[in-house]
């Protein structure tokens, strides 16, 4: 297997002042994406942009014709071709960009812009979509779950969150608010930051509740989105389970929204994740000795009951020949 | 790529991770093929994959026929060519055990 030598790409999003940029701002000043980043921002109202952001990025885009999950998308698509252009001008062997980071509008449904970017056919060859960053507000983030649809797309598309505000936000609050994040998007991992900086955050208490959050219309009318574990068999037939895969997501996509797990499969170590329809190509993860969570298949989505998908691979891995 | 049918467009589709070399591709695809056969074959459809024509020839008993690039478009094809939608959680197909 050569090594995949694509643009790496983190999405950063989150709700309307829930503290992107302060948090990229310090990212940036402690090089925790390493030296040679771009820094691509999209603001959906026409605002100009701290210069500060550019110390510690090796350049940086604004995007300023509208939030780039949908009107901007051209532009978005447009400037991402431009950085892999000028990076596939340079031999492999010289210092060329390695890290694009996305600083989504605060009105941004990232799943949409990861949608967008690997259905294009010059970028899904340059770019690999690393990690979805999600900013959460701890002071206001319930109520903007409780009102917003989006506000809730966007946690579900998390894999990580870093709950900003933090020092503002008063422990019982914050442990609700975690517990609500949790009914939301079970698999992300989430620290806090205060002005950018990682604040510790205590473990969660047992007894914290998370608050019922009412139905938006339509989206919710097919029950609460749950988790829900498959264990693969042992000796699983990939292409099998591929097929399966590929039908649930075609059927159910837009219930599920989240597919995540290790897979064993011959050729190694396999991550898989989904975004609704939008399937990430595997990646070959470093062998790491027998771990406990491979070949469990993370299922988050609503509008099923959780027992038939098990029921339904187990039908699909063993078809019965009719011929 | 083949300039005639176009194929390939994407650097693999994400099903076909896991087969690094050509000949672990290529039975990759035969069995993969014969599998969807197995699976279309109870709602009245057919796969075939013969390894030298890109993509995934769908037929119906009836002969039409047609040729998919990858999984996610044989599902919309094999529910247009059906007429009806193919959902692996419908509890009939569950309980056709």
């Amino acid at each position: 297997m050569t090594s995949d030598t694509r643009l790496r790409l983190t999405l950063l999003g989150g709700y309307l002042g829930s503290g992107k940029t302060t948090w990229l701002r310090h990212q940036l000043h402690v090089g925790a994406f390493g030296p040679r980043v771009h820094v691509v921002v999209n603001e959906a109202a026409e605002t100009p942009v701290d210069d500060a952001l550019l110390v510690g990025a090796e350049g940086m885009t604004l995007l300023a014709g509208g939030c780039c999950c949908c009107v901007g998308r051209e532009e978005m698509i447009a400037a991402l071709r431009r950085l892999c252009d000028a990076r596939s001008r340079l031999s492999a062997t010289e210092a060329r960009l390695e890290r694009i980071v996305l600083e989504t509008s605060g009105l941004a449904d990232p799943a949409a812009i990861v949608a967008a970017i690997q259905g294009d056919p010059v970028l899904v060859n340059h770019i690999v979509v690393e990690e979805t960053v999600v900013a959460v507000d701890a002071l206001h983030a319930l109520a903007q779950l409780a009102t917003e649809p989006l506000g809730r797309r966007q946690v579900g598309a998390a894999d990580r969150m870093v709950l900003t505000k933090t020092d503002a936000c008063a422990p019982a609050a914050l442990a609700t608010l975690r517990a609500t994040l949790a009914t939301l998007n079970g698999h992300a991992t989430v620290s806090a930051a205060v002005l950018g900086v990682e604040a510790a955050l205590p473990a969660l208490s047992a007894d914290a509740m998370p608050v019922p959050l009412p139905d938006l219309g339509g989206e919710d009318a097919r029950g609460p989105i749950q988790p829900t574990q498959v264990a693969l068999p042992e000796d699983l037939d990939w292409s099998a389970f591929t097929l399966w895969l590929s039908a649930l997501l075609h059927a159910r996509g837009d219930d599920l929204v989240r597919v995540k797990g290790v897979l064993r499969t011959p050729a190694g170590r396999l991550l898989l994740q989904t975004v609704r329809k939008v399937v990430q190509s595997p990646e070959i993860l470093p062998e790491q000795g027998v771990s406990r969570s491979d070949n469990v298949i993370v299922f988050i989505g609503r509008g099923y009951r959780p027992e038939d998908l098990g029921r339904s691979m187990r039908r699909f891995l063993s078809p019965t020949r009719t011929t | 790529m083949c300039n005639a049918c176009g194929n390939p467009a994407a650097p693999g589709h994400w099903t076909e991770a896991g087969a690094a070399t050509p000949s672990d591709r290529l039975r990759a695809r035969f069995h993969r093929a014969r599998v969807l056969d197995d699976i279309l074959r109870p709602y009245g459809l057919t796969a075939h994959d013969g390894g030298v024509v890109p993509g995934i020839q769908l037929g119906t008993m009836a002969g039409a026929s047609s040729i998919v690039h990858n999984l996610s478009e044989v599902w919309a094809e094999a529910e247009r060519l059906r007429g009806a939608p193919i959902d692996p959680l419908d509890p009939r197909y569950l309980d056709d055990l």
